[in-house]
This record gives structure tokens, C-alpha cells and sequence, in this order.
């Protein structure tokens, strides 16, 4: 049986946070664009919510060079090289559309583009609007968008990529009242986000449920580095409910120190010459431990300090983060901040040619759903950097794809069909699965890993994935899809953490004891798919 | 954890003919958010609730609903027991998701110039304000004028001044907003007291807009000719017979000591309108110990040009009302109408303290007057409640002397030249403040500014009277029984 309704289209584009909409107002010069949204376009993603920064070189005294190996080395050489040397070149340009298309950044006395310090970097080259860049980019995309015909389904929840043989045709989707609705396009791109809701403790938007790792596995594609986690080193700590909530980097480049309960500055001893701005990986194990080591608060976190700020920076320059914290009870002018790490961005994810191809035809990937850019370890500021690069690029090279016959795969539909149907007779609630899943991720495969508590954590995904989960009606069929593509974007994050047998950037595996350091390991990108996984290796070098 | 009973507004277009309120009991963790008890609602007891959310930290715009009729971000505002969660008062599509897509829509986009064109720091200090809007549509929801017109409403507004900021912009922004309402806005300054970002739109977007408006001769004829007047004559409004000023002395001693003395604003309204208003209020302050002094040479505080975007004028009006006061040294100035009281307060920098003439007696207390036997509802001014943020005060007073019905406080349409420049919108304001007032079932309505007063009275079968009338009525009442006994 096929769906009443079929949306035909050059380009499909899945998802509508920063790389979503950059690929979607660049595909649009090529063929029929349309847009598939699970929010309203500009409010869904984790874009939006990006405060500090985007890294971009700028300045005669900063080179591209230098960001391309700032960004190898803090992502622990793990990275590609091909796609850093990309990233480094094009921000700048990708950053030059952004300011000719109405950007609000933050500017110079000189009138140029502000960049303040971030994480691991040598040179101060992040852009920034206050501490809503991310806003300020997706308001900037969203007004571009409108300039475009580009055609925008939104509140429209994508559950599978449709399959001619083994290329990409396409997308299955359900309308905000479960009604199934599909797509066909001549190329379709992935720029689903991420994932990190798949732990308890999150940044995320409510779009962070890792789908598209998920579609793109059921699909066929391969993944790459699916254990490199991020774990962002400050997030709320309190109230509860209030968890995980992004505490920006930019804190930390505008002077903030991080203190444990003794008043000690315990960053002299992890990483004396960065401090506060080492890398992500290094600070949040900092924290962690000084955590473990019973010299974190009452609350579980350590203390982030700014009060030694002029207030007007603070105001200017973190206004988010000073009204955030006002709304709980907290004035960080006078009073330091409490953070503790939270799973902030999944490194990993489908590997990708330059043109941002995968391994399947037909399907193409940007921004965090793909893998490669930022190796073991993301540096701050990278990200909104790579939506913007890499949305270009996904855009152009599917909007230059050629026209293609396709031809829907009636019993894909029909087993999607069978499967919305045994929802609808379910018996369990999918909230229950989904709070048992991110528990356990977050007690087995966090920032210290072991290979049993890993295989543990596997054991219990594979429980959940059985569970008889319910829709109570037909508005609750995408939840329950989202549930389960939750749970295998889980079980790659575990399956690919006990493939890495080694400490590398954010993956570290406590029960390895390893004399190679990131630069020497013998290691190269871990891989997953429906057919194959393992370890790539190299040469190591002298 | 704490147990909170809250109740919620339901609402299925498939299965319903009306919205439904549905309580529901759940467990919550202390410093739990709205949010967090609609997820406990879904996760736990019904999982067909369907509202929105994305970010959860205040940065989309998604979640916003009303509770107990405000309009809040769910992920922000800490829940309380006993709330009521309903959606924004905007087209619902089920239980707390509003449609925002197509008034999103509506929002202008920039429209970058063929040439590059770079701003500099200055622009971008001037957009910032601006630009921190998430496009929740609080503000929408609330606006009295998207109601009865065709207006975009508040953040179309800020987005077309900051589009008008914007030296990469090729639109004709003014002209846009002209089209799409600008002059609709009454300045009730309900959007940005519900905005979670504070934007000051009236201020900052709608009141600048109409200064480019004036400056491209787009003012509407009424406006100006209110312009030309003031210009003329000091005044706003036309001289038909003695004014205020003329009727009253310099100086009018209280009859008993001295709490207080002040220097009177009068305004326009008061001094040629609604005069009887006035000079109740000057027997309440005698009454009260409040020497007031009048100084004669007063003129026109600018608000109607200020509102309207007439501002040509206005630093000569500012000069003479300061230097009226101040060449007699009166450190406090009285004003009794809520929109002199706000443009004093907000519009002008004075040498001296600005108070309401319902602040003022609240902080020196009142001699009880006779309670009458009536039942009474009370209009907030916008201007005194929003523009100044007196509530308690007159509610104070009033309570003193009759029984005080609440109904929801609702711009009557009276103000921003709305009553002049656009009639029909006005008068259908009016007309839903008549019912509102028909609901409450009282016999009188109280205010406390002239202009909602004249307006009001329109639209109402019931006596519109200031409050200080109704003080007076209650001495008089007071000194009745007093003469009997």
C-alpha cells in the first residue's frame, strides 16, 4: 500500500538547524528544494542554542594553517585531514555570507568582526554574537530561507530513508497527526543533528535524538567514531530539571575560572600552561575527577567563577548566561556558577566524502550527523563553523546530482505500515524506555568507559529495543519511532567505544593501559555498519 | 520531590467542540519548571497531551504558554501549585500548540542589497536591542490592536526598526509598516511587559517608526493636526470655555496640616476636558493635607507627539514644563493623568521627582471616607498599570470607600492616537471593554486617567468616574451623616 501522499523533489533536506537550512538555500539554485522539519524551522536544533562562537580566520596575524592544526591536535589526530583543511578554508567565506546576509555579530571599535578566545586555540578566532550566536545564525538562515523557494514541511517527523535498491530514493515521513506521507528526491541530505539525548544528562535540544544516525545505519551507510563523545566540561548542575543545560565556553574565554570546593584553581594541575581553556576533553575530566575526588560541591559540581568580571562584560558579553542563572536564583555577577560536565556532541557519526557523500548513493550528510571534522574531540566553536561549510557544500553537490527515476519500494512502506500498526497495540509507555536507556548510558558508556560496564550497558539496549512500546494514538507514532532510533544510535555509540581499544581524545577506556599518546596511536577511525565493523589502523609515526 | 495539582487546558479540533480544563496530580522535582509538569503529564498520565518545546533553556521561542493567564516560557517559569496551563491566546491546533507558522511568516526578512555593504559597530549596537527576540509571540498573543484590525503585531514591528538599522537592508521598511499597522498600536505597552527578552518594542521599534513615518510625511492628517495645535496653542486639545488653570489659585492650602506639598501637572485633558475630574481631586488633596501648587505657564507634556512620532516639538515643551517647575524650586510634581505621569517619568530627565496622585496618597494614607453601597470594576490606565506599574494603588483607594470587582486589564483603545487617527479600531476596543465591564454585573467603572475616562464612557451604559471623584463622593457621604448625627 503506498501513501496517499508523495512530496517529489530534487533535494530532500532532512532537518532544519544551521547545516540544514545552509544545504537547503544552496541546493534551491539547482531543482526543487524541499525542507523536512521536525520542529518549526529556526526554533528546532541545537544551532538556536549555540552561545559562544564561530571559529573563523579573519585577521592577517592568524593563519588557516594554524586552525588546521589547532583543530587536529585538539581533536587528538584523529580527525580528517581532507575535511579540517576544508573547514579552516571556507569558515571564513561561510562567515562572509552570514554578515552580507544580515548577521548581528558582535564588531570591533575598528568595525570588524569581534573573536574572542575559545578552547585550545592560538589565536582568539571566534566569532561571536554576545552568547546567542546560534540564534543570531539560524535568525540570519531562516530570513534567507524565506528569499528561496524552498518548500518547508514542518512538525513533519522523518522515520525512515526510502530505498530503491541500494541507493537512497527518498524518505518516509509522518505529518504532526501520524499520517504517513512520502518523499522522493533525486538526492536527499541528511542534517538531522545529533544525539547526546540518548544520556540522562544532555545539552540538547529535543531534536538531540540521534535519528540520523539511526536512518542512515537502517539505511545502510557506514558510521565513523561513533564512541567520540563529547561531553561539554560546564553544564548546570541545579535545579534538577535544569541538568546538562549548556553552560557556554564562553564563560571560560571571558576570563572565567574554574575553582573546586577548596577555593583551588584545579586547573594547574591537569593542564598548567591552557588552564580553563584547554580543550573540551581535558576540562571535563578535570571536573569529573575533582567530582570523584569528593572536592566538588554540594550539588555535584565545581565552581565557575566570574565575579572578578567587570559587570558591564558580563552583561554584554553572557547575557544569556546572566538571565538563565537570574531565573534560577542565581546573580553570576556576585555568586560563581556550579557546573559539571554533560553530553554536549557526538563527534562521530556517517562518513563522508568532501562533497559530503556518504557511502550510500543518493544520500548525503552535513554537520553533526557526519563524521570525520572533528576527530576524538570537538574544539569549541567548530561546529557552527562546519554546519555553515558543510551545509555549502551537501547543498551544492546534491543540487548537481543528476535527475533520476525512482521507484518507491512498496514493501518498505508496508512494513512501516505493520510496524506504526504494532504501536498502536503496544502496552508500554515509551517514556519508560527512554529513561532507562539514557540512564544507563550515562552510567555505562560516559566520559570513563570500561569494556564490561560498555557490554553491560549494550545488554540493556538490546533489552529495550525489545519492549512492546506504545502509541496511545496516532499523534504519538513519531515518539515511538524516536524512542527506537534512540536506542540504536546507543548501541553504536557502545558498539563502536568497545571496538576503540585505547584513551584518545574524549573516548577513554579506563580498563586500557596504552604507552602511545593521540599523536603515535596506531589507530585510526572505528567503523559500523550494517555489514562490516572494526578499527581502522596506520602507520605510526616516528 | 513535591507533589503539584495543576490544571490544564485541553483542547483535540478532531474530538472536541470546546476546550476542556483537566486537573492532574503529579510528582515534580523542587525547582521544577512549567515544562517539567507538562512532561511529567505526558510521561506518566497522558501521553496524547501534545505541546511544544525544543530548547528547554529559554532560547527558541517554543514553549510559550499562559499561566493563570500570563504568557510565559514553560522552560522558564518555575511551576507552582494550583496553576492554570492554557495556550497562547492565539489559533489553537491542539491543547497548548498555537499555529505560529504563518504569523512567523509574516515576520520581514531582510533583503541584502546588490552591493556589498558592511555595517559598522554603531549599527550593530543600534540592532542589538532588537535583536534578541526569539519570536515566541508572547507579545502577539497579548496585543488588544491584532484583535480588531490588520496589524502584524509587536515583533513585526521590532523587525521592521531593525531592519531600518540595517545599512546592508534594500527594503522600504517605513512604507512596510505603515501597510502593516504601525499607527494601529495604542502603546498599551502589553507586549514587552509579557516579552521574556524585555524588548521595549513601543519604545524602541513602533514609537521610532513612527518618527522615520513623520519624517517621510507619513503621519496620519489627525495626527498632525494635533501637532499643529500643540505647536499653537501649548495644548492638545481645543479651549471651549475656562480651563482648570484658570479656575483654580496658585497655591491651594490643605485644611489641615501639611503632609506634603507638590507642584501640580495638570495636562491637557484634565485642564480642558474633563475638568470636573480635577477639581475633585484638588478637595481630596485638601482633604488630605497635600498643599499643591499650580504653576499657570504649564504646557502640553508632548506624549500625543512622543506616541504618535511628532518629536520636532518636543525638546521646547520639555524646557518650559521643567523650567515652570524648577524656577520655583518644587522638588516633587504631581500628575494625574497616566500618560503625562509616564511621559514625565520615562520621556523626560527631570531635576525633580515625578508621583501619581495615586502613589501620592497611598504613601501619605488617606482620612477614611464613608463606604457607599456600591459595587464598582476599575479600568487600569496603561499608562499608570504598564507605563508607570501602579496596581495596588488605586485598588488601595478604591476598596476604602465601594467594593471593588476585578475584570482582566485590557487597553480600552484610547491612547498611542489610536482614538484620532483610527476610529473604528478605538471604538471597537471600546466596545469589548463595554462587555467586559457588562460581566463583572457593576454599577460604576472606576479609572484613573482622562482619556480612558472619555473614551470608556463611550462604550458603556454605566457611569465612568475618576477615582477621586468617587473619594469625594465618599466625604461627602462621610459629612452627610456626620451633619444628620
Amino acid at each position: 500500500m503506498l501513501a496517499d501522499e508523495i512530496v517529489d523533489s530534487h533535494v530532500l533536506v532532512i532537518g532544519s538547524g544551521g547545516a540544514g537550512v545552509r544545504a537547503a538555500i544552496e541546493a534551491s539554485q539547482y531543482g526543487k528544494t524541499v525542507l523536512i522539519s521536525k520542529t518549526i524551522v529556526g526554533k528546532g536544533g541545537c544551532t538556536t542554542m549555540a552561545e559562544g562562537g564561530f571559529n573563523a580566520v579573519l585577521r592577517e596575524q592568524d593563519t588557516c594553517g594554524g586552525h588546521y592544526e589547532d583543530t587536529l591536535k585538539g581533536g587528538a589526530y584523529l580527525n580528517d585531514p581532507e575535511l579540517v583543511n576544508i573547514l579552516t578554508q571556507e569558515a571564513p567565506l561561510r562567515m562572509g555570507d552570514l554578515v552580507k546576509w544580515g548577521a548581528v555579530f558582535d564588531f570591533t571599535d575598528a568595525d570588524e568582526v569581534a573573536q574572542r578566545p575559545f578552547g585550545g586555540q592560538r589565536f582568539p578566532r571566534t566569532c561571536y554574537a554576545g552568547d546567542r550566536t546560534g540564534h543570531e545564525m539560524m535568525m540570519t538562515l531562516v530570513d534567507r530561507l524565506a528569499a528561496t523557494d524552498v518548500v518547508a514541511l514542518q512538525e513533519y517527523t522523518v522515520i525512515d530513508l526510502l530505498k530503491d535498491g541500494s541507493s537512497v530514493i527518498g524518505a518516509i515521513a509522518l505529518d504532526e497527526k501520524g499520517k504517513i506521507v512520502l518523499m522522493k528526491a533525486d538526492s536527499t541530505i541528511l542534517a538531522t543533528g545529533g544525539g547526546t539525548k540518548v544520556y540522562d544528562i544532555s545539552t540538547n535540544s529535543s531534536s538531540g535524538t540521534g535519528d540520523g544516525y539511526a536512518m542512515g545505519f537502517r539505511a545502510g551507510a557506514e558510521l565513523i567514531d561513533m564512541e567520540m563523545v563529547q561531553f561539554h566540561p560546564t553544564g548546570a548542575v541545579f535545579p534538577y530539571d535544569a541538568r546538562g543545560r549548556l553552560v557556554t565556553e564562553a564563560v571560560r574565554g571571558e576570563g572565567g575560572v574554574l575553582k573546586n570546593i577548596n577555593g583551588e584553581r584545579f586547573m594547574s594541575t591537569y593542564d598548567p600552561a591552557r588552564m580553563e581553556l584547554s580543550t573540551r576533553d581535558v576540562v571535563a575530566r578535570a571536573i569529573a575527577t575533582e567530582i570523584l575526588k569528593e572536592r566538588g560541591t554540594a550539588n555535584g559540581g565545581v565552581y565557575l567563577d566570574v565575579t572578578h568580571l567587570p559587570r558591564e562584560q558580563i552583561e554584554s558579553r553572557l547575557p544569556v548566561m546572566l538571565e538563565q542563572f537570574l531565573k534560577f536564583g542565581v546573580d553570576i555577577r556576585t555568586t560563581p556558577m556550579e557546573v559539571a560536565p554533560t553530553a554536549h556532541h557526538i563527534m562521530g557519526g556517517l562518513r563522508i566524502t568532501p562533497g559530503c557523500r556518504t557511502t550510500l548513493s543518493g544520500l548525503f550528510a552535513c554537520g553533526e550527523v557526519s563524521g570525520g571534522v572533528h576527530g576524538a574531540n570537538r574544539l569549541g566553536g567548530n561546529a557552527l563553523a562546519e554546519t555553515q561549510v558543510f551545509g555549502k557544500r551537501a547543498g551544492e553537490a546534491a543540487g548537481k546530482a543528476p535527475v533520476r527515476q525512482k521507484t518507491v519500494d512498496e514493501r518498505q512502506v508496508d512494513a512501516w505500515q505493520r510496524r506504526l500498526d504494532g504501536f498502536l497495540a503496544g502496552g508500554t509507555n515509551p517514556a519508560q524506555v527512554r529513561k532507562k536507556l539514557q540512564l544507563a548510558m550515562w552510567q555505562g558508556a560516559g566520559i570513563f568507559r570500561t569494556a564490561s560496564a560498555l557490554e553491560e550497558t549494550l545488554r540493556t539496549i538490546k533489552q529495550l529495543q525489545t519492549v512492546n512500546i506504545k502509541a496511545t494514538s496516532a499523534r504519538n507514532l513519531a515518539e515511538c519511532c524516536i524512542v527506537q532510533n534512540m536506542c540504536l544510535t546507543a548501541s553504536l555509540i557502545c558498539r563502536s567505544a568497545l571496538l576503540r581499544t585505547e584513551s584518545r581524545g574524549a573516548h577513554v577506556r579506563t580498563d586500557v593501559t596504552q604507552t602511545h599518546d593521540a599523536e603515535h596511536s596506531p589507530f585510526n577511525h572505528t567503523f559500523i555498519s550494517q555489514v562490516r565493523d572494526g578499527i581502522e589502523t596506520r602507520e605510526v609515526k616516528a | 520531590m513535591k507533589e503539584l495539582t495543576v490544571t490544564v487546558r485541553r483542547f483535540d479540533p478532531d474530538a472536541d467542540k470546546e476546550p476542556r480544563l483537566v486537573t492532574y496530580t503529579v510528582k515534580v522535582s523542587e525547582g521544577a519548571r512549567v515544562l517539567n509538569v507538562l512532561h511529567a503529564i505526558h510521561d506518566s498520565i497522558d501521553p496524547t497531551l501534545s505541546y511544544r518545546y525544543s530548547c528547554a533553556s529559554g532560547q527558541c521561542g517554543s514553549c510559550a504558554v499562559r499561566v493563570n493567564g500570563e504568557p510565559v516560557l514553560a522552560c522558564m517559569e518555575e511551576a507552582k501549585d494550583r496553576i492554570t496551563i492554557e495556550p497562547l491566546n492565539l489559533d489553537v491546533k491542539k491543547d497548548l500548540v498555537t499555529d505560529l507558522v504563518p504569523r512567523l511568516e509574516q515576520i520581514a526578512s531582510l533583503m541584502p542589497k546588490k552591493e556589498t555593504v558592511l555595517p559598522k559597530k554603531a549599527d550593530i549596537d543600534a540592532m542589538k536591542p532588537l535583536k534578541d527576540c526569539i519570536e515566541c509571540l508572547c507579545c502577539v498573543s497579548v496585543c488588544p490592536a491584532v484583535d480588531v484590525t490588520k496589524f502584524l503585531g509587536p515583533t513585526a514591528m521590532r523587525q521592521e526598526m531593525r531592519l531600518v538599522l540595517d545599512p546592508r537592508d534594500s527594503g522600504d521598511r517605513i512604507s512596510d509598516a505603515v501597510r502593516d499597522g504601525l499607527f494601529t498600536c495604542t502603546t498599551c505597552q502589553a507586549c514587552w511587559k509579557v516579552c521574556p527578552k524585555e524588548i521595549e518594542t513601543p519604545a524602541k521599534a513602533i514609537e521610532k517608526l513612527r518618527a522615520h513615518a513623520n519624517r517621510r510625511g507619513l503621519t496620519l492628517p489627525r495626527h498632525k493636526e494635533v501637532a499643529a495645535m500643540v505647536q499653537e496653542t501649548g495644548r492638545s486639545i481645543p479651549r471651549t470655555s475656562e480651563s482648570f488653570l484658570e479656575k483654580v489659585p496658585a497655591v491651594i492650602e490643605p485644611e489641615g496640616p501639611v503632609k506634603a506639598t507638590v507642584g501640580l501637572f495638570i495636562g491637557c485633558v484634565y485642564n480642558l476636558r474633563q475638568q470636573q475630574s480635577a477639581l475633585d481631586a484638588m478637595e481630596v488633596l485638601k482633604r488630605n493635607g497635600i498643599r499643591v501648587i499650580i504653576p499657570k505657564e504649564q504646557v502640553c507634556c508632548g506624549s500625543p507627539l512622543i506616541r504618535t512620532g511628532q518629536l520636532a516639538y518636543i525638546d521646547e515643551l520639555k524646557r518650559r514644563n521643567i523650567e515652570t517647575f524648577r524656577s520655583r524650586n518644587i522638588d516633587t510634581v504631581l500628575t494625574m493623568c497616566a500618560g503625562c505621569g509616564t511621559t514625565l517619568k520615562h520621556d523626560y530627565q527631570t531635576p525633580f521627582t515625578v508621583i501619581d496622585i495615586n502613589e501620592l496618597l497611598t504613601k501619605y494614607g488617606i482620612e477614611p471616607p464613608a463606604r457607599l453601597p456600591i459595587k464598582a470594576t476599575y479600568h487600569d490606565p496603561c499608562h499608570l498599570l504598564r507605563g508607570q506599574g501602579i496596581r495596588d494603588q488605586p485598588r488601595e483607594l478604591i476598596r476604602q470607600v465601594v467594593d471593588l470587582v476585578e475584570m482582566p486589564s485590557i487597553c480600552c483603545g484610547s491612547g498611542g492616537g489610536v482614538r484620532a487617527g483610527n476610529p473604528d479600531e478605538a471604538a471597537a476596543l471600546g466596545k469589548k471593554r463595554g462587555g467586559e465591564i457588562r460581566k463583572t454585573g457593576a454599577e460604576i467603572v472606576i479609572t484613573s486617567c482622562p482619556f480612558c475616562e472619555f473614551h470608556i464612557a463611550g462604550h458603556t451604559d454605566k457611569p465612568v468616574k475618576n477615582i477621586m471623584t468617587v473619594l469625594l463622593e465618599g466625604y461627602r457621604e462621610k459629612d452627610k451623616k456626620k451633619v444628620k448625627s
